[in-house]
């Protein structure tokens, strides 16, 4: 259904748009400690430019652009966060601490003050792109009829033995209206006596 | 850290961290890696047995503590006596032996050995924890880590659906009951005012101020143990369990896991045993299910359903043992334990042994291996003796004690111990017969057509562990005085007089030949009658029961669902807003009459403020008014962004941001999933009495409108001590001015990694459920798709 329009003009202002928006999107995770931003919102601005990118070129190139699933990027995410948890325990302090260094007087940029809430945020901002991206992307492909996940991904995904619910619910609602009771699950064979291999006598 | 925290470190600590790396070893190595899994019980062993020479042993009881959340008063804290360390040993000990046996039983095509180990090496850790804990909650953490550990085991083999069921009703059964006996815990926890074994067991029980409720208590942490060594009515699942591979079930289902609720059943003995309830409870259902179990075994066929069955048995009479035992303490538990893992670990590994040599498992289709498995056949003679109890091995040793016991205790408890004597001879009798039978059918006589075809020679690396353990059961049994000195050292109760051979000509004697006797007889018949009667009766098999009973949780929820009309859940939300408007709304106006008074300024009049609500209220009329799914949308979404306004007004320019982004995600998704619709379904279905629906629709829209205005209205600002403490001291303690941003990632930073840990498993949900598309034709057409079959090539078939 959203397939953009094939136009030059929002072709090039949106892969244009690509790049300022995730250009805002660094921007508003950097200052995210003093100012208005953070992680959760330039991940967000982030998803929606990605899935912006995905209108102009399609979704089965989007797949060629980014490389990487983007449930990868949430789990690095989450283990960006873990580890700048887990890092003040080396040094004997508490999980999750977090530490700032202030330089005052730098050239060009003046002071600055950097700190592992920024790491930290940075996990966030992983997390939220990758999540946003996945779901997105996945619905936009189902709604395109296209397949829901590749080959690959299925793997991972889903378990193989199941049957597509329609299919299964089309079988059970038939056997409901005939009272068919439901089928049993397997049990190992009763224990039948068998004619001995030897006679005794 | 000191010597003994390092050593308890090394037997548990080690093997719990150890066993994912010979999982991601496993890869590399292959089969190979077994060795490495094998360095971890041989270490346990070691330290257990340097730490057994640190104790003050006999009779001394001593507590080693990691700190690990002190501010909670969670500490790791490790209970080391002779009575742990007897039950540590033999976990240790039969571990080195098991995957010792494993790496040859699995051989070099052994495709999925970094999994199998890593089990093996998790379920050593997660016992040897058990038996070490001090803490109850520890300890019963441990218990379901075993419970968790068996289930992987059972099912390791997952292409054979019998696997599945057999894991299935084992993880349902122990862990079901682990939670009754958690339970049982927390009151036991709450009554003695404290969760420290070692504290509890030098004070005891209040039972004089207490009693009923520690009754309750104990009943309920004895469940936990019967379902764990599959004690009557549970005692189905621990056959059904035999569908692991059979190193599996010579060390979980013999020699380690099943006794845990011996063990259990042993630590709080000192503690129940002044309870009224205590003997008549283990004395029936141990003895119950001795006899049970001894009769089960007799009647089944597949080897290893007659050894798993022959455990409940023995299992059964070392619970109802402890049922029994005077005030002061059981004398010769150790005993009967020891000589139950001698004989059972062998006999399971010789099991294992012939079916890798064959792939035959049913009793009645084996015959004379002996000629070709001479050394096997002499071990598998000694183990069945031991467990026939007949003289010369450590059986014979346990069963006079045990009748000694029955005559000189049981006599107190009346009829109780009458049912106990019945049950126990009536035990021994059926024993003796499935003892002679399982090694007569499998060693003597003709060798039937099919053994001779399959036969090939397993080698005699795998003979060496059932050797070693019918050698011990051997040397032990001639010489019983080895025995006496290390079990007394481990013992709780060193009175206990000394085990000889022979004690003289008296009654346990003659008793103990009459039951050969009958017990020979017995197999006679049988064997004249060519076992022709031998099935279990249905009336006997609880797992189907159990399994109709988790079927018919399945039917039951289907039933639930299809009344509930699941597939509309449009009807549900007239219900909700009904519930929320009910509930709320009535304690709104309870509120009211408590005080009377509107907390909002009605004076103060911002023109800005009324711009933007209104034009939110115009967005939401135009949602009401347009026909057109993706018009409505768009309307909904133009009132959202006003939202942001709002906010933007209220300086709020963070949760400003977020709406904006939100906003323009979900309208992404939303319109997204309506394309997935057909254009038809815009005019909706047919419902009866459109008009009315309408009206009562409204009605409720109104009264959510009505209820949130009067909640705005009579909201008071609570007392805001965080708000405050947050904005002073974001610049102080967390560097930042942003205070939003500083609570997310550093006051409350704990709560926003749980967050995203959460979203991310959310999103895999999710993907799990997409995943269920709808196939193509031509999908169809090439059937179903398979399961992943991870069959090992020509064993463990069963």
């Amino acid at each position: 259904m959203i397939h953009g329009p094939q136009s030059f003009f929002f072709q090039t202002v949106i892969r244009f748009l690509f790049f300022v928006i995730n250009l805002l999107a660094v921007y508003l995770l950097v200052r995210g400690h003093n100012h208005p931003g953070g992680g959760f919102i330039a991940g967000l601005a982030t998803a929606i430019s990605i899935v912006l990118l995905g209108l102009v070129t399609g979704l089965r190139e989007l797949h060629g652009v980014m490389r990487i699933d983007p449930v990868r990027i949430a789990a690095t995410g989450v283990a960006t966060a873990f580890l700048t948890g887990l890092g003040p325990l080396l040094f004997n302090r508490p999980f999750l601490e977090q530490f700032t260094l202030h330089y005052e007087n730098l050239p060009l940029l003046g002071s600055v003050h950097v700190g592992t809430p920024l790491l930290f945020d940075l996990g966030v901002y992983l997390v939220v792109v990758g999540v946003t991206c996945k779901i997105l992307l996945v619905l936009s492909q189902s709604s395109q009829q296209l397949r829901v996940l590749i080959e690959d991904e299925k793997a991972f995904y889903s378990l193989p033995m199941e049957e597509p619910i329609e299919e299964e619910l089309v079988r059970d609602d038939e056997r409901w209206n005939r009272g068919i009771p439901e089928p049993r699950l397997a049990l190992p064979a009763p224990e039948t006596p068998l004619t001995p291999p030897t006679d005794p006598r | 850290m000191d010597l003994k925290s390092t050593l308890i470190f090394l037997a548990i600590a080690l093997p719990l961290l150890g066993s994912p790396l010979v999982a991601l070893l496993g890869r590399r190595l292959g089969p190979r890696v077994g060795w490495v899994a094998l360095a971890f019980p041989v270490i346990s062993t070691a330290s257990l047995l340097w730490l057994s020479t640190l104790l003050d042993l006999p009779g001394s009881r001593q507590v080693v503590e990691w700190r690990w959340v002190p501010s909670l008063g969670l500490n790791l804290t490790f209970l080391l006596d002779g009575f742990s360390l007897f039950f540590a040993l033999i976990v240790a000990g039969m571990g080195c032996l098991v995957i010792f046996y494993a790496i040859f039983y699995n051989g070099d095509d052994f495709r999925h050995a970094g999994r199998f180990y890593s089990y093996l090496v998790l379920f050593m850790a997660a016992m040897l924890g058990t038996v070490f804990s001090n803490h109850l909650i520890l300890l019963y953490a441990f218990w379901e880590l075993t419970s968790v550990a068996s289930f992987l085991l059972i099912g390791f083999l997952h292409g054979d659906p019998r696997s599945r069921i057999g894991a299935r009703q084992a993880l349902l059964v122990t862990a079901s009951t682990g939670l009754v006996m958690f339970t049982g815990l927390l009151l036991l926890e709450q009554i003695a005012g404290s969760a420290n074994l070692s504290m509890l067991l030098s004070t005891g029980l209040p039972w004089s101020e207490h009693g009923p409720m520690l009754t309750v208590a104990m009943a309920l942490i004895m469940i936990g143990a019967f379902g764990k060594s599959a004690q009557f009515p549970f005692q189905f699942w621990l056959p059904n369990a035999m569908t692991a591979p059979t190193p599996v079930s010579a060390y979980l289902h013999s020699a380690t896991m099943v006794k845990l609720g011996v063990f259990l059943s042993g630590r709080f003995f000192p503690l129940f045993v002044e309870s009224d309830l205590w003997v008549p409870l283990l004395g029936v259902i141990g003895f119950t299910t001795m006899a049970l179990g001894a009769l089960l075994a007799l009647l089944s066929h597949d080897l290893k359903a007659i050894l798993a069955y022959s455990s409940v048995s023995q299992l059964g009479y070392l619970i109802g043992y402890y049922g029994f035992g005077p005030a002061g303490g059981v004398s010769y538990d150790y005993l009967h334990i020891l000589n139950h893992v001698f004989y059972k670990g062998s006999l399971f590994m010789i099991v294992g042994i012939v079916a890798h040599a064959t792939g035959i498992r049913d009793i009645r289709q084996l015959g004379g291996l002996f000629r070709r498995l001479p050394v096997l056949g002499v071990t598998a003679l000694i183990a069945t003796a031991a467990m026939a109890g007949l003289p010369l091995t450590t059986g014979f040793l346990s069963k006079e004690m045990v009748l000694k016991e029955i005559f000189e205790t049981f006599g107190k408890h009346g009829a109780l111990g009458g049912y106990a004597a019945v049950c126990v001879v009536a035990g021994s009798v059926m024993k003796v017969a499935f003892s002679t039978r399982l090694f007569v059918n499998i060693f003597l006589g003709e060798k039937p057509g099919k053994v001779r075809k399959n036969f090939h020679d397993p080698g005699l690396w795998m003979v060496l562990p059932p050797l070693f353990l019918s050698g011990c059961a051997l040397v032990f049994g001639i010489v019983p005085h080895w025995l006496d000195v290390p079990l007394r050292y481990l013992s709780q109760q060193p009175t206990a007089e000394g085990l000889a051979l022979w004690h003289g000509f008296t009654l346990e004697l003659a008793v103990s030949t009459l039951i050969v006797a009958l017990g020979f007889g017995l197999y006679g018949i049988g064997h004249y009658t060519a076992w022709r009667w031998h099935h279990i009766p249905n009336f006997l098999r609880f797992d189907r029961l159990f399994e109709r009973g988790v079927e018919g949780i399945f039917v039951l929820a289907k039933k639930v669902t299809r009344l509930l009309r699941a597939d509309a859940p449009v009807d549900y939300l007239p219900i909700m807003i009904a519930f929320l408007i009910a509930v709320v709304g009535s304690g709104v106006i309870w509120g009211f009459q408590q005080e009377h008074a509107l907390s909002v300024d009605w004076t103060e009049v911002r023109p800005l403020r009324v711009l933007a609500a209104g034009l939110i209220a115009l967005a939401l009329i135009g949602v009401l008014f347009l026909r057109q799914w993706t018009a409505q949308l768009i309307s909904l979404s133009v009132a959202g962004f006003f939202t942001c306004f709002y906010f933007v007004l209220y300086r709020a320019p963070d949760l400003a941001l977020t709406q904006i982004l939100i906003e323009a995600v979900t309208l992404f998704m939303v319109l997204l999933l309506l394309a997935r619709f057909p254009r038809s379904a815009q005019t909706g279905e047919e419902t009866p009495w459109p008009w009315p629906r309408q009206i009562f629709h409204g009605v409720l829209a109104l009264g959510v409108g009505v209820l949130a205005t009067t909640l705005i209205l009579t909201a008071r600002s609570h007392d805001d001590r965080l708000g405050t403490h947050i904005l002073e001291q974001s610049v102080p303690l967390a560097h930042g001015t942003n205070a939003v941003n500083t609570m997310l990632v550093d006051f409350r930073a704990f709560d926003t990694m749980g967050e995203v840990t959460v979203l991310l498993i959310a999103t895999l949900g999710c993907l799990g459920l997409l995943m269920r598309y709808k196939r193509t034709p031509e999908e169809y057409r090439r059937g179903a798709l398979k399961s992943p079959s991870y069959q090992m090539k020509g064993r463990d078939k069963g």
